[in-house]
């Protein structure tokens, strides 16, 4: 596995010659790594045995070094503000049992301001200079896309992506610990097919992310007998959704899968409602926090998370009060589609594998990564499920009421993702 | 007539008078004045954010309606005296000046919001039934106030003597001014007029769109392409112009899908425009 990262490494360094100079920043932190930390090694010793015996020999305790990659400002700022409000908790949770591997844990934050030129910038420099040990971080896909290779492959640096996606990243050192498609999809609808609800009207913004997911959902409708009675897209800045309101309302579909995304969801959905739509609508990116963009029309909405605030779960319940009470000013942003779960998950399943592994050391990581399991996480146990890099979830179907809380309609158990396989 | 073809209808009428009321602030700035305004989205949003505020503030909607034309008249008759006017000679000029000005406006807006978009409710929430179809009633209210703005806007131009002025301004600078009428003041309350207009736009479809700092730039482009489809030189080209382009556009929509639709627009548009440069009204009021 190593092996095989390293080659693609300087080959994507040989790639091009604007990268010579981030080929001898990583040269210059080779020199120095052999007498400061096994850490600084890993992006381009090429004797591991060496690295792994001068750790064994001496107790390093020096901090390990976590990458915060996430959109502070921009379009996405308010999801960057909680995420790095939820990495800074979940670190100093850690850092307060003893850090990992004895030693202390330290964020760097960087920000990637919703812009991936901007990411692919700072995620150098995360890499190249600050030699992080691990990064986690990105809100949307083409922010991953931006930033995987110069994290991952030319940098050799375990990343951590939290975020519920599309799915098929498969890319060696990356680790999906948010849920694909098949494990928000299949269980709703599954139910929804069982409770005798067999048309299905879809819907969604014509990008990557709705596509994928409403692809799925047409193969468990059509495998489980029942009908796609409409699949529209529209684009991403459509003004008026008013035609395709109509249309979902001629439908008459039993069921409305729909991820239209902001700003058109609050009149696309008030159309429907208001319009008299009798089905029920269902969502992969309905949460808590829908109520305050729908208003009133969000009663009755389905959403399949990996975390409401009201699941029956004493441990998950106690965490979130804790991160309300040391961080009040993103008490609320705690939320599902903010991708807060995932974070806090993210990073223990790595502290996981890192202590699995005895050191933090990308090659190693790689492999105790692939199978790493932690049970004490913010709505329910998780673990990688070995050789498709995405982690098994627990997941939860809920009703969205109008005062903005979450009823629990079932707890759908732990889903296995379908992905890299 | 079945529920389905009636919702069809009311949704090309309802898109239709939507793009109209939008166009009616770009028809008196950028098809009488000729200055090619990029801020002319933000006008919308500014109105937008005026209903949004009072809303937040007040509880009323219908507030912002009404003081929307007023603020955001006054922005413009503010910048018309700061940056417009030193423009006029130089259309490239005031192509970049007026882009700036929406791009702080736009992005000052994005840097201020915390969230990505807010709902605005719309002051009329109910919905008629006719033909079996429900109807919201906002909308109806929209292609009302919409017909009632053009014919308002008609005989003020045509009838009266301030009509008169700001044609005869526009037409022929010079000759006006030497009839006594200071041409000056006449672009500056023109613009702000424009602005007015826009403004009370932004706050009336608010309610169906919410509130987002692209509001106004999501919109410019339909608004420019009306413009252009329509023809420079007065009022009425720029409206005929938005009627042309909303009619096919949402029926293609209903008929085809919504992506499909954009790109055919904008493609009828480029052709139309290539076999007729000069709109489909050369002149009028």
């Amino acid at each position: 596995m190593k092996r095989k990262s390293m080659t693609v490494g300087s080959r994507g360094a040989l790639r091009s010659v604007a990268l010579l100079a981030t080929v001898g920043l990583v040269l210059a932190g080779c020199s120095s790594s052999d007498t400061a930390s096994e850490t600084e090694a890993e992006a381009t010793a090429t004797q591991s045995e060496t690295t792994e015996a001068a750790a064994e020999e001496e107790v390093d305790t020096s901090p390990i070094k976590v990458g915060v990659l996430t959109d502070l400002t921009g379009a996405f700022g308010i999801v960057g503000q909680s995420n790095q409000a939820v990495a800074q908790f979940t670190i100093d949770e850690i850092n307060a049992n003893g850090g990992i591997l004895g030693r202390p844990v330290e964020l760097v934050i960087v920000d990637s301001a919703s812009d991936p030129a901007v990411g692919a910038q700072v995620a150098s420099k995360l890499v190249n200079e600050d030699q992080v040990d691990v990064v986690i971080g990105g809100v949307a896909s083409n922010m991953r896309e931006a930033i995987k290779d110069i994290i991952a492959t030319r940098g050799n640096t375990p990343y951590i992506w939290p975020a519920s996606y599309e799915g098929n990243e498969c890319t060696p050192n990356v680790w999906n610990v948010g849920a694909v498609p098949n494990q928000q999809v299949d269980p709703v609808v599954n139910r929804l097919l069982a409770e005798g609800k067999k048309t299905f009207f879809l819907t969604g913004n014509d990008y990557l992310y709705p596509r994928s997911v409403l692809a799925q959902v047409r193969k468990v409708v059509e495998a489980g007998g029942g009908e796609v009675v409409g699949e529209e897209y529209v684009p991403l800045d459509i003004t008026d959704t008013s035609t395709l309101v109509s249309k979902v309302l001629a439908s008459n579909a039993d069921v409305l899968f729909e991820i239209i995304v902001l700003p058109a969801t609050a009149p696309f959905i008030q159309g429907v409602v208001d319009g008299g739509f009798e089905g029920e609508i269902v969502g992969t990116l309905f949460d808590e926090a829908i109520n305050g963009i729908i208003g009133t029309q969000a009663d009755g909405l389905l959403g399949i998370q990996d975390y409401f605030a009201t699941i029956d779960d004493t441990f998950s319940r106690d965490k979130v009060a804790e991160f309300a009470a040391a961080y009040p000013d993103e008490a609320g942003l705690f939320s599902a589609t903010f991708n807060a779960p995932a974070w806090y998950r993210g990073l223990y399943l790595w502290k996981t594998a890192v202590e699995a592994a005895g050191t933090t050391d990308a090659a190693e990581v790689e492999k105790t990564m692939d199978s790493a399991s932690y049970d004490a996480l913010i709505g329910g146990p998780a673990s990688m499920v070995p050789g498709t890099r995405h982690a098994q979830l627990t997941m939860y179907l809920g009703q969205m009421n109008a005062d903005g809380s979450v009823t629990i309609i079932e707890s759908l158990g732990s889903v296995v993702p379908e992905q890299c396989g | 007539m079945d529920a389905s073809l009636t919702r069809s209808i009311f949704d090309v009428l309802s898109v239709t008078s939507i793009l109209v009321l939008l166009v009616m602030g770009m028809a008196v700035i950028v098809g009488m004045m000729k200055v090619f305004n990029l801020c002319q989205g933000e006008f919308v949003l500014l109105g937008a954010l005026t209903a949004y505020l009072t809303y937040e503030i007040f509880g009323s909607v219908l507030l912002g309606i009404l003081l929307a034309p007023i603020m955001v008249g006054a922005f413009g008759l503010l910048l018309e005296r700061t940056v417009i006017h030193r423009f006029y000679a130089n259309p490239q000029g005031a192509l970049l000046a007026t882009f700036a000005v929406g791009l702080i406006i736009r992005e000052g807006l994005r840097t201020t919001m915390s969230t990505q978009a807010s709902p605005v409710p719309a002051p009329i929430s109910s919905s008629w039934v006719i033909f079996g179809a429900t109807l919201p009633v906002w909308r109806i209210v929209i292609m009302a106030v919409t017909v009632a703005l053009l014919i308002v806007a008609a005989v003020i131009l045509i009838k009266t003597s301030v009509g008169l002025r700001v044609r005869a301004t526009l037409n022929n600078p010079e000759l006006a001014s030497a009839s006594g009428v200071s041409r000056k003041w006449m672009y500056a309350w023109t613009y702000a007029t424009g602005s007015a207009l826009a403004g009370f736009a932004g706050a009336m479809i608010v309610p169906l769109q919410t509130l987002y700092p692209n509001l106004g730039f999501d919109n410019l482009i339909t608004m420019f392409i009306a413009v252009m489809v329509g023809g420079l030189g007065s009022f009425a080209a720029p409206v005929v112009g938005a009627v042309a382009i909303a009619v096919p556009g949402s029926i293609m929509s209903i008929l085809i899908n919504p992506v499909t639709a954009q790109i055919l627009i904008v493609l009828c548009a480029i052709v139309f425009m290539r076999l007729r440069p000069n709109g489909l009204l050369k002149s009028g009021m």
